[in-house]
């Protein structure tokens, strides 16, 4: 059984008498890839807050390395807040050796990865610039360096996609699966599903303070009833053709033909509605088997009112 | 300790770097260089002024003027002779030097021939729209006066100048005719003129003596009243630094959580550890900058008074009390607790702001706060046993700055010790609620309208956080 890094036991958190996370529980496994979803307002701030030990819960536990977040703890992982800034009247090199040195790394190795790392991301020339004269692109590469530069072995990224155009976007995306295939623990939150969806090895899911799942992509993507999607081109009415194969319902026609969705019920499969149409003389224009993904899953599981923002914003 | 030091270092090295410090450090000297020549250079620099003095009674008010501005000059002579005296004993080379330069009084009024004693003929000379020539080239007149005595005996002056604001000539000369038609009255009254010179000359031989002495050494001495003048200047002067480094606190503070750096850094570190690293690097800017100004202001001192201790010399004995350990330290230490107090303070306000403009609500309270203790300070310099003073000098937030001030008077040991108690434990305080607030700005769950709330009646808004 591998091992938990860090644990989250019933844990709430209140800011003036409004509930920001609620009974929340989870654990995440050491060389494995997590995801913390959940829309804006969800409390995925917090909790993360709370497992660093910047926040205080009012009541549950925290255990990190298994024990309280302590600075010993602390400097085993690397943390990337939603807000990012790093001081921008500094040389780049000099911030990635204060934030290494912050976390134990001697003052000439934490120089020497500095150094290193920048050549990895690309940056080999700015070193000795100040930050304030990077484009936002190259100053949160420079952020994300201080954030490994220590070499955790345990990563946390708060919304780290936020703010990046696709293709900062994709190369995050690399350096998540890098560290992640050099051993390392990573733990991010993000309301975009499509990323925790390639990524992740394992979900939690929170909607308005609560967890509303746990467990792998496969698993949220198999709480989601499979669809097919039929396009007629004859006069037939699916309904009594396809009793008892779950919920059939008619859509708007598109070019001339009927177009029905039928959200299969459990112990059926897409070939028995193909088998029962075919049957029934249905003439098929389309049939389709409509893959679900996690945002499926998400709408699923917490109702599409909790896609929407919560009453108070995350920070 | 590894994060506070990193980040007082941090700190210490963001200041050290900017061209701010440097000047900041090169201001104190280049200031007291600037205090010392700017008297002499606004003397040398004022203009020569030229009048033409018409004595219409036939010379008798001009000789009286004549007269008495001679005696001025010889009273300045001598008050400097006396105060050369108490600092370097009886020299022969300084009395000497004294004795070359009879004229001590300035010279900036001339009296000149301008070729006519007629007003219409004077006047464009008054006015701008002639010159006479003078030794320093051609100029206008600045004054033409004209004195004249009634049949009453009652004696007149027609001060005519296009300047209004110099009144020096005029002050000067009326002075003089006081003091002649004074002296006139009474010889007119059958006193003797030499009774009158003998009456003017009288003064009493004033010592001034402390009773908690006997014999010789009761006489107080210029060494003794200089820590009085010594202290109010070091009060003056740690209320400064004071205040130039708190307010770099604050700057700082409010451009870290501009720079949304804070969240980062707490990912490390504790808030404790971030407020502490903060103080302390701050701490060391305005050490190093005590540790030039200050050191060589002592040691500038040190070496004068060596100089004059070895020539056996009384400013020995008056440097020596500049220099007293009894004065440094406790002024050391005024500053350590002065400086948490105020830089925790600050520092909590930074954290509660997310622009300067932010930070004036704030600070309006704390600027009269600390406003407060520059005019108590000079009020303890005129009394020192005002009962406003006293009481003053027991609000912590005062004490680093009355207190210094009221040192060398004879405070009594429950004052000292009493309000120093209550001074560390307010700072304690200090500390302990500006850490309090800082953790809560820090992460955004309290801003200004928080503390504005804690002072209204009404309800009270705080942040919320998700």
């Amino acid at each position: 059984m591998s091992e938990t890094i860090l644990e989250l036991s019933n844990v709430s958190k209140t800011f003036a008498g409004k509930p920001a996370v609620r009974d929340v529980s989870f654990g995440v496994q050491r060389g494995r890839i997590t995801g913390f979803l959940g829309p804006n307002g969800a409390g995925k701030t917090t909790s993360l807050r709370m497992s660093l030990g910047i926040l205080t819960p009012d009541s549950g536990s925290v255990s990190l390395f298994g024990g309280r977040p302590r600075p010993a703890a602390l400097d085993r992982v690397g943390f990337l807040p939603e807000e990012r800034g790093i001081y921008r009247k500094m040389k780049v090199i000099d911030v990635i050796t204060f934030f290494a040195r912050l976390k134990g790394v001697g003052a000439a190795e934490a120089r020497k990865r500095g150094l290193e790392m920048l050549e990895e991301f690309d940056l080999p020339d700015v070193a000795e610039s100040k930050v304030k004269t990077l484009s936002k692109g190259m100053a949160q590469k420079v952020q994300i360096i201080s954030t490994l530069v220590h070499e955790p072995e345990f990563i946390i990224l708060d919304e780290p996609f936020s703010g990046l155009d696709p293709v900062n976007q994709n190369a995050l995306e690399q350096i998540v699966r890098r560290q992640a295939e050099a051993g390392r623990t990573v733990l991010f939150s993000t309301h975009v599903m499509e990323h925790a969806e390639r990524l992740c090895d394992q979900i939690e899911l929170v909607a308005k303070g609560r967890k509303v799942f746990d467990g792998s992509v496969k698993d949220a993507l198999g709480e989601v009833p499979r669809r097919v999607t039929v396009e007629v081109a004859s006069d037939h009415d699916l309904r009594p053709i396809l009793t008892g194969m779950g919920q059939v319902a008619r859509e708007a026609p598109v070019d001339g033909h009927a177009v029905w969705t039928i959200d299969l019920a459990s112990g059926t499969d897409a070939q028995d509605v193909l088998k029962a149409c075919v049957d029934g003389g249905v003439k098929l224009a389309r049939f389709e088997p409509v893959r679900a993904h996690l945002h499926d899953a998400f709408v699923h599981l917490v109702g599409a009112s909790a896609t929407a923002p919560a009453e108070t914003e995350t920070v | 300790m590894r994060a506070i030091y990193l980040i007082a270092r941090r700190e210490f090295l963001s200041y050290v770097a900017t061209w701010g410090f440097w000047l900041s450090l090169a201001s104190v000297p280049m200031f007291m260089a600037l205090g010392i020549g700017m008297p002499i250079l606004i003397e040398n620099s004022q203009p020569t002024r030229y009048y033409v003095l018409v004595d219409e009674t036939g010379g008798t008010l001009e000789a009286a003027i004549e007269a008495q501005a001679e005696a001025s000059r010889a009273e300045a002579l001598e008050r400097t002779r006396e105060m050369a005296r108490d600092m370097f004993g009886s020299n022969p080379q300084i009395e000497a030097a004294l004795a070359s330069q009879p004229q001590l009084s300035d010279e900036r009024y001339i009296r000149v021939d301008a070729g006519s004693t007629d007003l219409d003929a004077l006047r464009p000379y008054l006015t701008g729209g002639a010159s006479i020539q003078t030794a320093d080239g051609e100029s206008g007149l600045f004054a033409a006066i004209y004195l004249r005595q009634s049949p009453s005996g009652a004696i007149e002056m027609d001060y005519w100048s296009a300047n209004v604001s110099d009144s020096g000539l005029r002050s000067q000369i009326r002075n003089s005719l006081r003091d002649h038609m004074q002296t006139q009255y009474l010889i007119d009254n059958g006193v003797d003129p030499q009774l009158i010179e003998t009456a003017d000359d009288l003064s009493p031989a004033v010592r001034e003596l402390n009773p908690e002495r006997t014999g010789d050494t009761a006489e107080v001495t210029a060494a003794e009243r200089i820590p009085l003048v010594v202290s109010a200047m070091t009060a003056f002067g740690l209320w400064v630094i004071i205040f130039s480094v708190v307010n770099m606190l604050l700057t700082a503070m409010i451009e870290e959580k501009g720079n949304k750096v804070l969240e980062m850094m707490l990912a490390s570190t504790r808030h404790h550890e971030i407020l502490t690293g903060k103080l302390a690097g701050v701490a060391a800017v305005s050490a190093t900058l005590l540790l030039v100004w200050g050191g060589m202001a002592i040691l500038g001192t040190l070496g004068v008074q060596q100089v004059a201790a070895s020539a056996d010399l009384p400013i020995a004995d008056i440097l020596a009390a500049v220099l007293d350990p009894g004065l440094l330290l406790p002024a050391l230490g005024y500053f350590i607790i002065g400086y948490l107090m105020y830089g925790a303070v600050f520092l909590a306000i930074g954290s509660l702001c997310e622009t300067l403009q932010d930070a004036q609500t704030l600070m309006s309270p704390m600027m009269l706060i600390m406003m407060m203790p520059l005019f108590l300070v000079m009020m303890a310099i005129d009394s020192p046993d005002s009962p406003i003073v006293a009481i003053a000098s027991w609000v912590p937030l005062w004490t680093p700055f009355i207190m210094l001030a009221r040192l060398p008077q004879d405070v009594g040991m429950f004052d000292i010790v009493g309000t120093t108690a209550a001074m560390i434990g307010t700072a304690v305080f200090v500390i302990w609620g500006s850490g309090v607030l800082f953790r809560m700005g820090a992460l955004n769950q309290a801003n200004q309208d928080t503390v504005k709330g804690w002072f209204s009646f009404g309800s009270k808004k705080t942040p919320a956080e998700s």
